[in-house]
């Protein structure tokens, strides 16, 4: 699990070409860098380090793992006291009974449609946006930019009730539609396509256009292929925004058949209808693929974090 | 380069055939006008009518008073008359505040630890940095449902953990300090990471030359922290102070499945408020709309002061 991680970061600084202190200790042969860290820091701060960054791995992965494990017991596993650190048995039928029992698998199919539907939105609508504004000169260009920037300061949270009005009057709520289409307008992946596309020459539109290729076929046949790693960030912060997405699920998924994950075990939870294994086993399932994506993916993670500032 | 080389053929084509070229290049320069316009439109559309408008109605929503979502009644400022003097309205602010404070305050705190103590290579460097950042990536209503379960006061592995070592653990999420105490702390293991690694790429933007020259002139580790490091960080703290201030104004939906808003609305922070009068009956569109301007304005002047200062430093 770990070395899977590792392996990715090192190819991201290697890719990167950056990471002062990485740089620094690749070329060397392996065994002398010890002794120059030696000389470099005092023990006592090396010790102290790790004593640090220990403490706080654990303080992440103790819970995590604890909620893996329990996962797999039983109602009356999890009531014992003390509680056993191991499950009885590592058959899945919290799992099984969860999505059998209680609908969720309705919630998740609901949560991967939402998710995979708005993606897609989102990376077509936001590229294309994205083009207009990089690679065309128009009256108000720069006023919509700056808009596009200003929509960064007007979070769903501030304008809640008012964008519920909006999906209320336009037949939004209880559809997965209302889940699709109105979060998949996204500033930030405007803005992180838009700067990677300001660095693509413009002789290579203009190449396209004396070929006698169209405006929008220059846009998926030259520029597409170039943007594949902003676009490649984009998604990935979408897939995780969108899967982990509450608030807005919340007030527009009322009928319980179109709830996603997050909103079912919300609901579910503070009700105490559906007993906590399953709650549990169902909340594993909704950090299971922001894992995995992390763990394969962590490269385009971390890029986007250090050019936008924004998760 | 045709135009360069044959200039009398390419001018010869010009005049001769003067209707049909004119007729196809005007499409042409149509098409690159209409063109940006068409690229912009669904985007645009969409921000237009799920952010734009909403965010200028809802000013408008908050001069009305609507119990049921359909009939608006004209009320001028009454609704912010009415969440200024109401006590609930007054205790959820100074909640989220003191929220606020304690999280950026930690949040800042323990982000510049990490990202120092990542900044050199060591071993287990990167499998340290991705565990400290996994949680900012998990669901936030995953998270708060299960470090409600942790603390919970009986059976709860916090508590049971410390009998093991013989205290009795208190009852967490019923005592409404050690609540708000347990919310600041989720907040705080849920974004770290995340800060860590804004904080990280700030060390990696300083000059590792300035180091080596403070160190041949005999500096000591602590010197070049207080003198080189720190001073070279200050603009990248100010980045991460203003956006986790901003998240936490915006804190919800981990606190709803930690603590519901309870015990007895000690940590209800200001978007529950804005939720609850909205959602729960009795629905009050026009409070809701006055909580969100009033959140509105916090976000608005932190942003502003995030991008005068980026722009400053562009400037320079």
């Amino acid at each position: 699990m770990s070395t899977v991680g590792q392996e990715s970061v090192v190819a991201q600084e290697t890719v990167a070409g950056s990471g002062t202190g990485g740089g620094r200790g690749r070329g060397r042969p392996k065994g002398t860098w010890t002794s120059v860290a030696a000389t470099r820091t005092p023990t006592t701060l090396v010790v102290l380090r790790y004593a640090v960054l220990v403490t706080a791995a654990l303080g992440v992965l103790v819970p995590l793992t604890w909620t893996v494990l329990s996962s797999f017991k039983s109602q009356s596993e999890l009531a014992q006291r003390p509680p056993s650190l191991m499950p009885k048995s590592f058959a899945p039928t919290n799992y099984t009974e969860a999505m059998s029992r209680f609908d969720f698998g309705t919630y998740l199919s609901n949560s991967v449609i939402v998710t995979v539907g708005a993606t897609i939105l989102t990376v077509v609508i936001n590229t294309m946006c994205a083009y207009g504004l990089a690679k065309y000169n128009f009256r108000g260009r720069n006023a919509l930019f700056l808009l596009v920037l200003a929509m960064i300061m007007v979070p769903l949270q501030v304008i809640l009730i008012s964008v519920y009005k909006v999906a209320s009057d336009l037949g939004l709520v209880n559809s997965l539609w209302g889940l699709i289409i109105p979060p998949a307008a996204t500033p930030t992946g405007v803005f992180l396509i838009r700067q990677y596309m300001l660095s693509i020459p413009d002789e290579l539109i203009e190449g396209s256009r004396v070929d006698g290729a169209g405006e929008f076929a220059t846009f998926l046949r030259i520029i597409v292929p170039l943007c594949g790693a902003p676009i490649a960030v984009v998604t990935v912060f979408s897939v995780m925004w969108r899967w982990n997405d509450f608030l807005w699920p919340l007030i527009i998924s009322q009928d319980q058949s179109k709830y996603t994950l997050p909103v079912a075990l919300a609901q579910f939870s503070a009700e105490e209808v559906v007993p906590f294994n399953y709650i549990l086993a169902m909340s594993v399932v909704a950090m299971l693929p922001v894992v995995l994506i992390f763990l394969f993916l962590q490269r385009y993670i971390v890029t986007g974090i250090a050019n936008t500032g924004i998760k | 380069m045709l135009a360069d080389t044959q200039p009398d053929i390419a001018e010869g084509a010009r005049s001769m055939g003067s209707g049909a070229p004119a007729r196809r290049r005007r499409p042409r320069l149509n098409r690159q006008k209409i063109a940006p316009y068409l690229f912009i439109l669904p985007n645009m559309l969409v921000f237009a009518i799920f952010t734009i408008y909403p965010a200028i109605n809802m000013f408008n929503m908050s001069l009305y008073d609507s119990r049921n979502g359909r009939t608006f009644r004209w009320v001028g400022f009454d609704n912010f008359t009415e969440i200024a003097t109401d006590s609930e309205f007054l205790q959820v602010l100074t909640q989220t505040v003191v929220f606020t404070i304690g999280f950026v305050g930690f949040t800042v705190l323990f982000a510049t630890l990490f990202a120092l103590l990542l900044n050199d290579s060591f071993r287990g460097r990167t499998f340290f940095r991705a565990v400290i950042f996994l949680p900012s990536l998990l669901s936030a209503v995953v998270i708060g449902l299960l470090w409600g379960w942790m603390f919970e006061r009986t059976n709860g592995l916090v508590n049971v953990a410390l009998g093991s070592l013989g205290i009795t653990g208190p009852g967490w999420l019923v005592q409404d300090h050690l609540a708000m105490g347990v919310v600041i702390f989720v907040g705080l293991w849920m974004h770290t990471g995340f800060y860590t690694l804004i904080m990280l790429a700030g060390l990696q933007g300083i000059d590792p030359n300035v180091h080596e020259a403070a160190k041949v002139d005999g500096a000591t580790t602590w010197q070049r922290f207080t003198k080189i490091t720190w001073p070279l960080l200050r603009p990248t703290t100010l980045v991460v102070l203003i956006l986790s201030t901003i998240s936490g104004f915006q804190a919800f939906d981990f606190i709803w499945t930690l603590t519901g808003g309870g015990p007895v609305g000690s940590t209800t922070l200001l978007v529950q408020y804005i939720y609850e009068r909205g959602f729960s009956t009795p629905t009050r569109y026009g409070l809701a709309a006055a909580g969100g301007v009033v959140l509105f304005g916090f976000v608005f002047v932190l942003t502003a002061i995030n991008f005068a200062y980026g722009r400053r430093k562009e400037a320079a």
